[in-house]
């Protein structure tokens, strides 16, 4: 069956994109009515949650004792089901941070059984309890994947003591910060672009605040974040690197809450409650930096006229229709808005929403659709003399998706689906008044459409051997209309063609496999191995440090090329005192065809010809990751370490060999320890060490008009100082009362106070006009901050 | 509602001590072999025109550049086809002799010199009239900053490309300001030249000199001043695109001059 699908598939490649999204329909649902005998075997199903709150727990495992391999993990919304022969079964349901379940099942029809579990008294005890079934890591084919709770990042410090899910994640081994303070994040190798962030499945375009020290997402209304850096299922498709699946939380079902914190930075507010008992919740939660109220205070007009702040809001809901039909609507939306008096304003920020389906078909197959939206898009104004301009920028998807999940026995499930996204990217257009020294511009908007069709099987093939496979099949077109053009090497236009409304201009397809395997050495150990393909349609056109909000989106088109990634994993997993502690290594060997980089001088701003600016080259990257966590007890935490190498080779830079990519860092460390000393008081430290980015300096000088200028030889050839930084912080937590419960966060960012440098500059010296001096510039020494958390119950 | 009041508006800053700070350090880098730095210039003015020679230094040395001396240097107009034969009148700075520089004229420069060859070529292009200096304040963060602007009537349907120099007091601004009509094609500008450090301030004169320049030497400056660290740092500087060949820095511009000096009062 699996054979003829993929036959099918790969004969689609070939066939216009308008049909291949119908022809796969009917193809995975005959693999699913013909792929299973189903004699008497029955189901039981329903949805894991948490019992004060009602929130869905998401990776819960659910197993029948006594009978190896019965088991399953509920999924995204909490649901699971798990078949047998009809019979008297002891069910276990466990899940990180909660106590344990046990129920008897008498499976002697199709039933549906709810589950609601406490929360652990405390994580001591969870140790013995749920040991049995603490070694999933072991167990399951997953690489490259790591998973934090909203608990497990509270206690760890960060910059100005805004939790940030962005910066924690870069304290994982392969996570690479993309500089001092800032959210942004390489994955092994790849560029910030790279990463797919989904918020509730909408694609979160720009996910930092204030030029990236900050990220989009307020901690208080995520409930999970998921990282791939490789081996991503097949359901995840549009980027190279990585996945950041980030899940907000569903409300409070049982009763009405507000929570909130005041920081040095921002304060935060979250309310959730019940839209009726048990069958719908709400949450919404705000969050506001107050920079600028404080320039309000100042008599100085030069000062209190300037804006500097950013907000997040975000909200869902869900209801139960009926036994089997639930809907979620979530929406996010965040905006930063600076100011410089009346002369100059930039604002920009996200806006996504996400409205789902789920339906129970049967007692095995689970469906959900989504139908989301997701818009980022940024206005500049200047209004300085003659010069009144308006600048705007606009990426707006629109996107349709259903998933099934089919679990058919315990040993197999099966996960596939559809996806067809819309993209209208407005890449820029400028007003400007009648006597501004500038003309009006409107950029061609560009319209494009991405569909994919993915299956994949997870299958326990023997007690050992767990693999997990699946296509992804997926297109993507630049449609009309707009006058496409084609260049010359020099930049120069070649040709150009007119398309008209609807047309396919060019049209990309390809299938992106996904295979994962595990072998279970014993119950403690195992070994994986993984190979991911990834295509990248979308690219961001950024030639400065960091980000910047005013980048620009483009798709694949006639002149650009989708990226491509393969990359091959090796991992060996291993548990260690009854599953305390969890190491894992990974090996890891990643290639990226059709990467990007910029010709010298590159006008990438309100340029119709942006295309024409670039330059496309190869990409390589390898390491080894090692981590070791204690999970468990007073004091947790983990080790991380990678070794790695990334190398660019682009046509036209470097001479055309291969270069150090800016975020090559050989060796990078990471240390996070935990210590709950008492009920009242946690104590916390992180320590990161990495080798300098790889940068540019030059080799000689000379002078132009009577100031010195630097002569560049090769891209890349230097390494900035390594960086150094202990972070510490200390958690009091007020005495909890049924009613309130209250703590204080203490933290100091870079406690020993390094000057890291953030940028290198030559200049000559101001003090002796013959000699020339390198200048270090460094971010943010030792900062302490104070955060009060409060919560109504 | 009221609990909420009650407990939670007791803001409490410890204090952010926001310490960028910037310090000297010791860099250890590669010594680049020395290479030819040109500087050719072609006006509309009466000559004669220099072409300056120097050679890079290694990144370590003094800021001296030693001057290319002995070098032959030659400027052939192409509309007239007559090759002028630069004469070393100092070390390392070469003057024609004969040519005329005329707008619409294209300039062949030709270099010889360490048993190496290098060529450029750079067009004049018509002239655009500087009509007036004006001078407009901003204020913001605690400055108000003054910057000048050069008023002029862009010619539309054609490109031009526009580079100005700035004297404070007769004192020559180091910074390079450039920019061509491709937002602007045809509009009457007036547009500031945004200063890093050396602001204005009531009484001082400004001496401007406008220069239209051709294509590949707007995209050399604006390069130039792309690898300046106090314009933001870019991901990877590279040494901005000569439009000299061979591998030389520098640039040959054929370029019209015109110069107006104003008085910012306030």
């Amino acid at each position: 069956m699996y054979a003829t699908l993929l036959i099918s598939l790969s004969h689609l490649q070939i066939m216009n994109i308008k049909y291949q999204v119908f022809i796969l329909i009917p193809l995975l649902f005959s693999s699913l009515l013909f792929g299973q005998k189903l004699n008497n075997k029955f189901s039981v199903n329903g949805t894991v949650r948490d019992k004060s709150t009602g929130e869905t727990l998401i990776g819960a495992n659910v197993i029948f004792i006594g009978q190896t391999g019965l088991g399953t993990t509920s999924n995204a919304y909490g649901f699971y089901s798990v078949s047998a022969v009809s019979g008297n079964y002891k069910m276990v349901i466990s899940f990180s941070g909660y106590q344990l379940d046990t129920l008897i099942i008498n499976l002697d029809k199709n039933i549906t059984q709810q589950i609601y579990l406490d929360k652990g008294v405390n994580s001591l005890q969870e140790v013995t309890v749920t040991a049995k079934k603490k070694s999933d890591n072991i167990s399951k084919p997953i690489m490259g994947v790591q998973k934090l709770s909203i608990d497990e990042i509270k206690n760890i410090p960060v910059l100005f003591g805004e939790k940030d899910i962005l910066k924690t994640i870069q304290l994982l081994p392969g996570i690479k910060s993309a500089g001092e303070g800032n959210s942004g994040f390489y994955v092994r190798g790849g560029g910030a672009d790279q990463n797919l962030i989904l918020l509730d499945e909408a694609v979160v375009y720009n996910p930092s605040h204030l030029l990236g020290f900050f990220s989009t997402f307020n901690s208080d209304a995520i409930k999970d974040i998921t990282v791939y850096k490789g081996g991503m299922p097949a359901e995840y498709g549009g980027r190279l690197s990585s996945v950041l699946d980030i899940k907000m939380n569903d409300g409070n079902n049982q009763k009405y809450g507000v929570s909130g914190g005041v920081g040095l930075i921002s304060s935060r507010l979250n309310l959730e409650g019940p839209l009726e008992k048990d069958k719908g919740s709400f949450t919404v939660s705000a969050r506001r930096t107050y920079a600028d109220l404080f320039l309000k205070l100042s008599q100085d007009t030069t000062l209190n006229n300037n804006k500097l702040y950013f907000y997040d809001l975000n909200a869902k809901a869900n209801y139960k229709l009926g036994d089997k039909d639930r809907l979620y609507l979530s929406a996010y939306t965040g905006r930063d808005n600076f100011g410089f008096g009346s002369t100059f304003s930039l604002d920009y920020g996200n806006l996504t929403s996400t409205l789902r389906w789920n339906h129970i078909y049967n007692s095995r197959l689970f469906g959900n659709t989504s139908l989301i939206y997701s818009n980022y898009s940024y206005k500049i104004k200047i209004n300085a003399g003659n010069n009144n301009i308006l600048i705007t920028s606009k990426i707006r998807d629109l996107n349709l998706k259903e998933d099934f999940q089919y679990f058919i026995n315990a040993n197999n499930r099966i996960n596939f689906g559809l996806d067809v996204i819309h993209h209208n990217i407005i890449p820029g257009t400028i007003t400007a008044s009648e006597q501004s020294s500038f003309n009006n511009l409107e950029l061609q908007k560009k319209l494009s459409l991405g569909s994919a069709a993915y299956i994949s099987h997870e299958w326990s093939a023997t007690q050992h051997i767990n693999v997990t496979y699946g296509l992804r099949l997926s297109s993507f077109s630049a449609l009309g209309p707009g006058t496409f053009y084609s260049y010359n090497d020099d930049g120069s236009t070649k040709d150009s063609t007119k398309y008209n409304s609807g047309s396919f201009v060019k049209t990309f397809t390809y299938l992106e496999p996904r295979f994962a395997t595990s072998y279970k050495v014993n119950e403690n150990k195992s070994i994986k191995f993984s190979y991911t393909r990834n295509i990248q349609n979308l690219h961001l056109l950024s030639n400065a440090t960091g980000a910047n909000p005013t980048d620009l989106w483009i798709g694949s088109s006639n002149n650009v090329s989708p990226e491509i990634a393969d990359q091959i994993a090796l991992g060996y997993y291993q548990n260690f005192k009854k599953n305390k502690y969890e190491f894992s290594t990974e090996v890891y060997y990643k290639t990226m065809q059709n990467q990007i980089d910029y010709k010298n001088g590159a006008e990438l701003r309100a340029n119709e010809n942006v295309e024409s600016q670039l330059l496309f080259g190869k990409g390589r990257a390898y390491g080894i990751e090692l981590f070791l966590k204690k999970k468990y007890g007073k004091f947790n935490g983990w080790i991380g370490y990678t070794l790695s190498k990334t190398e660019r080779k682009i046509d036209g830079i470097n001479n055309n060999d291969w270069y150090n990519a800016t975020q090559d860092r050989t060796h990078e460390v990471s240390v996070v320890g935990i210590y709950q000393a008492s009920k009242r008081w946690t104590f916390s430290a992180t320590y990161v060490y990495y080798t300098g980015n790889a940068v540019t300096f030059p080799s000689g000088k000379y002078n132009i008009d009577g100031h010195t200028y630097f002569n560049y030889t090769e891209r890349n050839g230097y390494r900035m100082p390594t960086y150094k930084r202990l972070d510490v912080a200390a958690t009091f937590q007020h005495k909890k009362t049924k009613k309130f419960e209250s703590d204080w966060s203490f933290s100091i960012y870079n406690a020993l106070n390094r000057a890291n440098a953030y940028s290198i500059d030559f200049q000559d010296d101001p003090n002796n006009p013959q000699k020339t001096q390198a200048v270090q510039t460094t971010l943010f020494k030792l900062i302490p901050s104070v955060t009060y958390n409060f919560k109504f119950l | 509602m009221k609990l909420i009041n009650n407990k939670i508006f007791i803001l409490l800053f410890a204090l952010a001590v926001i310490t960028s700070c910037k310090k000297v350090i010791n860099v250890t880098v590669n010594n680049a072999t020395p290479v030819l730095v040109v500087q050719g210039n072609v006006t509309n003015q009466t000559g004669p025109y220099t072409v300056k020679l120097t050679s890079s230094v290694y990144y370590t040395e003094d800021n001296i550049f030693p001057p290319i001396t002995g070098a032959v240097v030659k400027i052939t107009d192409d509309s007239t086809g007559i090759t002028d034969v630069l004469t070393e009148q100092q070390k390392g700075i070469y003057l024609t002799n004969t040519t005329v520089g005329a707008v619409n004229h294209t300039y062949h420069l030709y270099i010889s010199t360490g048993g190496k060859e290098y060529t450029s070529t750079s067009t004049m292009p018509k002239q655009v009239f500087l009509d007036s200096i004006t001078f407009l304040t901003n204020t913001g963060f605690g400055q108000n900053v003054t910057n000048p602007l050069p008023n002029f009537q862009d010619p539309a349907g054609i490109y031009n490309a526009y580079r100005f120099i700035e004297w404070y007091n007769s004192k020559p601004s180091k910074q390079i300001f450039v920019f061509d009509d491709r937002l602007s094609d045809g509009k009457y500008i007036a547009r500031q030249l945004f200063n890093d450090s050396a602001y204005i301030q009531p009484g001082d004169t400004l001496q401007l000199e406008m220069q239209c320049i051709d294509k590949n030497v707007f995209n050399y400056f604006k390069e130039l001043d792309g690898t300046d660290p106090t314009n933001g740092q870019p991901t990877s500087p590279a040494n901005p695109t000569s439009n000299v060949s061979n591998g030389a820095l520098g640039y040959f511009s054929a370029h019209t001059v015109q110069t107006k000096k104003k008085v910012f009062t306030k």
